[in-house]
């Protein structure tokens, strides 16, 4: 669960890493001299997309951003700053150790910055003064120690899967301010801190739903059918609108609700369905797709194999659904028509 | 599992020792069951936020091989257990994975016997349907010697490049076919193993996940690309410039063996 800038910044000041003066509000605010005016929303860029203000005037910035469907804003103190940094925790996944990592170039897309440098810090034995020691020293500022066991905290006892400041702005008088947060919590995690969800009043998505800017909608079952399902459809030159995976051993109701929710997108134009049944029963998967076309009226192609595959068969054909048994044809068939 | 031909001894359940399952005896503790049976192996069920405690249970009581069927154990739970079983000298398959099979032989997991035939291709891979769909498509012309689901989630007990050297030392095994996906760097290994000739055998490889968003988890707790790594470009030129066939679709995997 990705939680939004505001709210990272809460868990930030919790555990002592040091962030701007600032206030949450849904509407124009009076404000006393420079300030930064920052759109709160879950998706990235927002640099780019000019959803973020630097102004005298902030109620007119809110204004301006409230115009653009924008309905909650963090004002902050402006921070003069004359250096900005990188830093991250997360679980190493080879070694299966926290890392935090570093460059001494923040405020830019870490992905593209050659300039990056890993940290591994075991957890048996977690941050160490030399630790904090060698961070400061590659990145050439001091006072890091609060910020890194603060990440390092994020991932260790609050589940974040990443934790992230992008950037950390250094003073000329060496004061740290975390200037943006991204906080990540791990969903399957979450059920050991109810607290937190109770205080943001969030609740995390169950489904393994990602939705994408196509007008193909894709339901698969297991992860890596539908992204193959997904990818096949760009492939052969459609456009996916989404990935839903209904899982292992989905049963007629969990096959409902999926063709249901994905038909029900404005912009899915046709459904492509690629099912191979292991412990999913075909026709438990048939008998759900006949139950969502009770209300879903666009046209839907179902690959369907495996288990109990004749009885899903007779009864997608008994409901006049059409079927294959080769996702290929399958998928050229949808995109040809 | 039973009838796939596995010998099944003991279950373990907390409170239901002393009743019995399809004729299996159920314990209460994983010790007990290590007392009465000599056991290879546990294979574990237990519901995430309990699954923990039943893997240490089974390494404290010295069983050398665990499958993890379970999915949605938090990852920082995962990445002490791994770290205790390597120390004890147990190996975890999973978690999140369908398990093991050496068709016609054994099963530990829950793989439908369909796709299996006896043969010569090792399967590895990080996804369950997936992998039913390609041991179906080999299954006729060349069969399969072992299939290993490694698992979907970030950490996992036995990786896709432990495996891989496995199958290439494994006198039943032809050509390995890998199934991976995006984020992490394992097929990157692999791929730097084959270029470095210690792997021998040939490899044929796919990777789902090239339409996927970067930061979007597609559906498994590891197909997910933090900082850049383990994209799905990073992973296919790894691979190439091993040498490594790479399937456009899962199903041109039979042509390229």
């Amino acid at each position: 669960m990705k939680l939004y800038e505001y709210e990272g910044k809460e868990l930030f000041k919790q555990i002592g890493i040091p962030v701007p003066k600032g206030v949450v509000t849904d509407k124009p605010i009076k404000w006393e001299g420079k300030a930064v005016v920052k759109a709160q929303i879950l998706e990235g860029g927002r640099g780019k997309r000019g959803l973020v203000k630097v102004t005298e005037n902030v109620e007119e910035a809110i204004l301006e951003l409230s115009r653009l469907g924008i309905n909650k804003f963090l004002v902050e103190e402006y921070i003069p700053h004359e250096k900005e940094i990188y830093l991250s925790a997360l679980i190493d996944r080879d070694t299966a150790e926290p890392i935090i990592v570093a460059s001494p170039e923040g405020g830019i897309d870490i992905e593209s910055s050659k300039n990056v440098k890993i940290f591994h810090i075991p957890l048996e034995r977690g941050v160490r003064g030399y630790d904090v020691l060698k961070i400061e020293k590659y990145l050439n500022v001091k006072g890091l120690e609060p910020i890194i066991k603060g990440l390092y905290r994020l991932v260790t006892e609050y589940d974040a899967e990443l934790a992230e400041i992008n950037p950390l702005a250094v003073t000329t008088d060496g004061r740290l301010y975390a200037l943006d947060s991204k906080v990540i919590l791990e969903d399957n995690a979450l059920f050991r801190h109810q607290d937190l969800l109770e205080k943001f009043g969030r609740q995390p998505s169950k489904e393994a739903y990602v939705e994408l800017d196509g007008d193909i909608g894709i339901i698969g079952n297991g992860a890596g059918l539908t992204m193959a399902t997904m990818d096949m459809v760009k492939l052969m030159g459609g456009n996916p609108a989404d990935f839903y995976d209904v899982g292992g051993g989905a049963d007629r109701e969990k096959v409902k609700e999926a063709v249901i929710k994905i038909g029900s997108n404005p912009r899915v134009k046709k459904i492509i369905m690629n099912i191979y049944g292991g412990i999913t029963r075909c026709d438990e998967v048939a008998l759900g797709i006949v139950e969502a076309y009770k209300v879903v009226k666009k046209p839907i192609f179902v690959r369907l194999s495996g288990t109990n595959e004749e009885e899903g068969w007779k009864i997608l054909e008994e409901n006049k659904i059409p079927y294959y048994t080769d996702a290929i044809t399958c998928i050229g068939d949808a995109l040809r028509s | 599992m039973l009838d796939y031909g596995t010998k099944v001894v003991a279950g373990v359940t907390p409170g239901k020792g002393g009743t019995t399952v399809h004729g299996v005896p159920v314990y209460d503790t994983v010790e007990e069951a290590v007392k009465e049976h000599e056991i290879d192996a546990s294979i574990v069920f237990v519901p995430a936020r309990f699954a923990p405690d039943a893997i240490y249970e089974a390494i404290d009581a010295g069983i050398k091989l665990i499958v993890v069927i379970t999915e949605h154990i938090p990852v920082l739970d995962m990445a002490k257990v791994v770290k205790y079983a390597r120390e004890k000298g147990s190996r975890i398959i999973g978690p999140n994975t369908p398990g093991i099979i050496v068709p016609e032989e054994s099963l530990v997991g829950i793989f439908p016997p369909r796709p299996f035939r006896k043969g010569k291709i090792g399967i590895v891979s990080r996804s369950g349907t997936l992998t039913y769909e390609v041991a179906e498509m080999v299954k006729e012309k060349f069969g399969q010697s072992t299939v290993i689901g490694i698992g979907g989630d970030p950490i996992v007990g036995t990786d896709m490049v432990e495996v891989v050297k496995m199958f290439d030392e494994d006198p039943e095994t032809e050509s390995i076919v890998i199934i991976g996906e995006i984020g992490g760097t394992m097929e990157e290994r692999v791929a730097k193993l084959k270029a470095e000739g210690k792997i021998k055998k040939k490899i044929v490889a796919y990777i789902a996940g090239m339409t996927a968003p970067k930061e979007k988890r597609m559906g498994h707790a590891g197909a997910v690309v933090y900082m850049g790594m383990g994209t799905f470009e990073s992973k296919i030129k790894a691979l190439k410039d091993a040498g490594i066939p790479v399937a456009t679709t899962p199903y041109e995997i039979p042509k390229l063996l």
